[in-house]
């Protein structure tokens, strides 16, 4: 019975992002003071409908960024960059398509800001849909 | 003198084995003994009492190969923990795990929690024109490895 309820309730909920090392970002730093951390499933957002979204701003915090800096670093093996800035050596925007898991695109979006003070946001999208579709949506609202 | 039980009785034996078992005073071997010879085929018809006693004993005390109402059983057992365990496995799915958590203290209210996600999303928002430039470039340089292959082939 415990093995049924651990197949069946417990495992799909790991499947999500346990294969990618920012998620150690959202475990560290999700709960603390100056972070917001959001996770929404099967929602529409901006008129596109999300399977995961998972996402984390955290403020004035640069060991922070510095910890997402090295975890990025890793899941960006094998993941396609559609942008990158990178300030004075300094990695402070990505945005990675990452390979797709099973019927999942899946994205990765990184930005950095210092001003008016130092934030920085992490998310992770899970979509049914084409991820390009998925960036152009989104980042068009702006 | 004792009597000596061998593996294969003969008839003579079986007979002294079945007088003996009738007085009470077989052991268990004996009466092991015993069964494995009645259990034959073509015994003379002197045998055929015993051959029915030992036989009912026989199949009264081994297990039937299968019991329908056990079979059921187990059945509907496991049936009942795949429903449980499809049960979970929906519920999981479906039913809301969303939430935020704002400087350690947890939101469920589902419009404060998308408010916070549509700012997170703003956050990380770039100009649209440079996004699709982006992909045009990553498409561009595929376009470019692959024509690259091409030449490095052509020159080997």
């Amino acid at each position: 019975m415990l093995l049924l309820i651990t197949c069946f309730g417990i495992l799909p909920k790991l499947q999500a992002q346990s294969d990618l090392q920012i998620s150690k970002v959202f475990d560290q730093y999700g709960e603390r003071r100056g972070a917001v951390m959001v996770e929404l499933t099967n929602e529409m957002l901006n008129g596109y409908e999300f399977s995961l979204f998972k996402s984390i701003t955290i403020s004035n915090n640069s060991a922070a960024s510095e910890f997402i800096r090295k975890y990025l670093e890793r899941d960006e093996v094998g993941a396609k960059k559609v942008k990158q800035v990178v300030t004075n050596g300094v990695l402070t925007s990505i945005y990675l398509q990452l390979p797709r898991k099973g019927q999942f695109y899946r994205l990765i979006l990184f930005n950095e800001t210092f001003k008016p003070e130092s934030k920085i946001t992490l998310i992770y999208i899970e979509s049914k849909n084409d991820s390009e579709d998925v960036l152009k949506l989104i980042l068009k609202k702006k | 003198m004792r009597f000596k039980i061998k593996h294969n009785l003969t008839a003579d034996q079986a007979d002294k084995l079945i007088e003996k078992y009738y007085e009470g005073f077989t052991t268990v071997e004996e009466e092991r003994q015993l069964k494995a010879f009645l259990a034959q085929t073509g015994l003379p018809e002197r045998f055929k009492a015993e051959q029915a006693i030992f036989g009912y004993f026989e199949t009264k005390q081994s297990k039937p190969l299968f019991n329908l109402r056990s079979y059921i059983r187990w059945v509907g057992a496991i049936a009942a923990m795949f429903i449980i365990g499809f049960g979970i496995q929906t519920f999981t799915m479906y039913t809301s795990s969303d939430y935020a958590y704002v400087d350690g203290v947890k939101i469920t209210n589902k419009s404060k929690i998308k408010t916070q996600a549509l700012a997170s999303l703003s956050n990380v928002a770039a100009d649209n024109n440079e996004v699709e430039q982006s992909l045009e470039n990553l498409n561009d340089n595929e376009l470019m490895k692959q024509q690259l292959e091409v030449f490095s082939g052509l020159s080997k």
